[in-house]
């Protein structure tokens, strides 16, 4: 028992390193001197640890524009994804309409549609009503994720019906049930969800570079490729951009780790 | 405070009609109990006098005012669920002061209120606690509580004892008899469990199939059924219904051609009538007279002081009787036993009762 137990942990310590191993080299390398990671056999650490590469970014390329860019946009994409979100998660579980089971299988059945398919017709929809190039178009495909209405609808259902019953009894109109009774409920779903929403905008690459031409309006990792296409050969360059890219997201989603995994738990085990 | 009264109510869910035509009236500070089998309709009755469904036809008033098209919580309402449906994220304290807050009463007001309803239940040490961290008990409590804070015309109660232990439901019954008592609302109960109908109603409605078989008081109910539905609902050991054929002089005989005297019926069945003949298990005569009939101990259920125990004879359905346990019944063994004809009711082919005559 004992041994098998040290196996088990080794082994998960083995995928674990073998993880984390890549971004600890990306962090080890954005503090080299230029050109020191092309070595033969490359060094696992600096030799003389300096911020050149983080100065260079933010002095000579303008990165910190870049990454307020990012931060507004996905801060904007979480806000407006959680306010469409929630409530059409809540109106499928809870509310009666005409329609709703049907609309709801609709949007399921749509999940299976990969999203780059709808890439180019969306492209062209946004051009017609002059979104191409604005944060208004690269926010749009965020505003209602399917995924999400899933997600919410789930952990709602959840909730029981003689609750929101005994706040309507109370009073409450249904704006006052869903902000006062059921969203302190949902907390751990909607941290969950934010976080998706966050990283997957912040992460996301396809859709700002087809929507946004203007380079001032990049986020962080379009700005980043248009960089490593002159600066292919400046490895630790590019290695401190993707630290930059990369370590908000890590922070916010360790922050928040404790509520996310809850979230993922209670809403998969209902009740 | 007022009075509650339903007119004609109908409902029907898809092709399934749930309230056929329910008409009741509650007296200003009455407690009715609505009484019935699972399925008959009792918690969507409750349910459209709360205005959580909408009826198809009929209608509900709350004192003098027609509340049938108005919102819950213009109704004048108060609701305690069986699920106790507190609100997990608040305190007790915010538990029993939303409704309050929702209509934006004055802060003090507030606090008041919510000091008096905790005083009258027994729960001030609780406030600040989450629904989480209290007892089943306790958190019937807050959810009477957050009843009571609304100061409501008609209280509804919608199975609230099911979810607490044997022990903990008495006490509370006890507790919602004294509530009662104390605050004199209306109120209109639903429960499935005859005992709470019994212990505490003015008047008992039983419902069955979405229609009501019988109105009144518990005892009457008991001792007056309206038909066998009735008849066989309240009580435990439920009433033993044996068949009989009326001889027409007074009589009747039983399945086993044994022949009983009858009560002295309004209307005396013709000979030949086949009736259904019943006792409650604690109006059966045991011991030695001349008209007794000898049964054989099938088996005795111990309860402590009383025992029921299952009486078998040839030729005739079990009877269940209700005896003072001393020790000495014993399976097999042999008892005689009549069937007093002033404790029979009898009931006619459709299941009616059979009105009684003045000569009784």
């Amino acid at each position: 028992m004992n041994v098998r137990r040290t196996a088990v942990t080794l082994a998960a310590a083995l995928v674990a390193l073998l993880t984390i191993a890549p971004l600890l080299w990306m962090l080890s390398v954005s503090f080299m001197a230029r050109g020191e990671a092309a070595q033969f056999p490359p060094p696992l650490l600096p030799a003389a640890p300096g911020l050149d590469n983080y100065r260079m970014l933010f002095d000579s390329f303008g990165v910190g524009r870049f990454l307020a860019n990012s931060l507004l946009v996905s801060t904007l994409a979480t806000l407006l994804a959680l306010l469409f979100t929630i409530p059409a998660g809540y109106a499928f579980a809870k509310l009666r309409f005409r329609g709703r089971d049907a609309i709801f299988r609709l949007l399921v059945a749509a999940l299976v549609v990969p999203g780059q398919i709808g890439m180019l017709p969306l492209f062209l929809e946004l051009k017609a009503i002059g979104l191409v190039n604005s944060y208004a178009g690269a926010l749009i495909p965020w505003l209602a994720g399917i995924f999400g209405i899933f997600l919410v609808r789930q952990y709602c259902l959840s909730i029981p019906d003689e609750m929101l019953e005994a706040a309507r009894i109370d009073g409450a109109s249904e704006a006052q049930i869903l902000r006062r009774i059921v969203l302190p409920i949902l907390t751990p779903i909607v941290i969950t969800l934010a976080l998706f929403v966050f990283l997957g905008s912040w992460n996301d690459f396809m859709w700002p570079l087809i929507i946004l031409s203007d380079q001032d309006l990049y986020t962080l990792p379009v700005a980043l490729a248009a960089m490593s296409r002159e600066h292919v050969q400046d490895n630790e360059l590019m290695m401190a951009g993707s630290v930059v890219t990369t370590l908000p997201v890590l922070i916010l989603f360790l922050a928040l780790q404790r509520f996310y995994l809850s979230g993922l738990l209670t809403g998969s085990v209902k009740g | 405070m007022a009075g509650l009264s339903i007119r004609d109510a109908r409902k029907s869910f898809g092709d399934t009609e749930v309230l056929k035509g329910v008409s009741i009236d509650v007296a200003d500070g009455e407690f009715a109990v609505i009484v019935g089998p699972s399925g008959c309709g009792k918690s969507t009755l409750l349910r459209a006098v709360a205005g959580l469904e909408d009826i198809d036809g009929g209608s509900i008033s709350i004192g003098e005012r027609d509340v049938t098209a108005l919102a819950p919580s213009e109704r004048g309402i108060a609701m305690v669920f069986q699920s106790y449906a507190l609100y997990p994220h608040l305190t007790v304290r915010e538990n029993m002061a939303f409704a309050l807050r929702i209509a934006k009463t004055d802060k003090r007001a507030i606090d008041e209120a919510v000091r008096r309803a905790a005083a009258i239940l027994n729960i001030e040490e609780l406030l600040d606690r989450k629904p989480a961290a209290l007892s089943g008990g306790q958190r019937q409590r807050v959810a009477i509580g957050r009843a009571i804070v609304r100061a409501p015309q008609l209280f509804l109660f919608d199975e609230p004892l099911s979810n607490l232990d044997a022990d903990l439901r008495v006490r509370m019954r006890y507790e919602f008899a004294e509530l009662h008592r104390a605050l004199g609302t209306t109120t209109l109960y639903v429960t499935h469990d005859q005992v709470e109908a019994m212990t505490l109603a003015d008047r008992i409605i039983v419902l069955r199939d979405g229609r009501i078989e019988q109105v009144g008081p518990p005892r009457q109910l008991y001792e007056r059924p309206a038909n066998l539905f009735v008849a066989q609902f309240l009580g435990s050991p439920r009433m033993n219904i044996l068949a009989a054929t009326a001889t027409g002089d007074g009589a009747a005989t039983l399945a086993d051609g044994q022949r009983i005297a009858l009560p002295t019926l309004a209307a005396p069945p013709a000979a030949g009538t086949p009736l259904s003949v019943g006792i409650r298990p604690e109006d059966i005569d045991v011991g030695e007279a001349p008209d007794a009939l000898a049964f054989t101990i099938a088996f005795v259920e111990r309860l402590g002081g009383l025992a029921t125990v299952h009486l078998r004879r040839d030729g005739l359905e079990p009877l269940a009787c209700q005896l003072r346990d001393d020790g000495n019944l014993a399976e097999g063994q042999a008892l005689m036993a009549r069937l007093p004809a002033d404790r029979l009711h009898l009931f006619d082919v459709q299941g009616n009762s059979c009105v009684r005559g003045r000569a009784e």
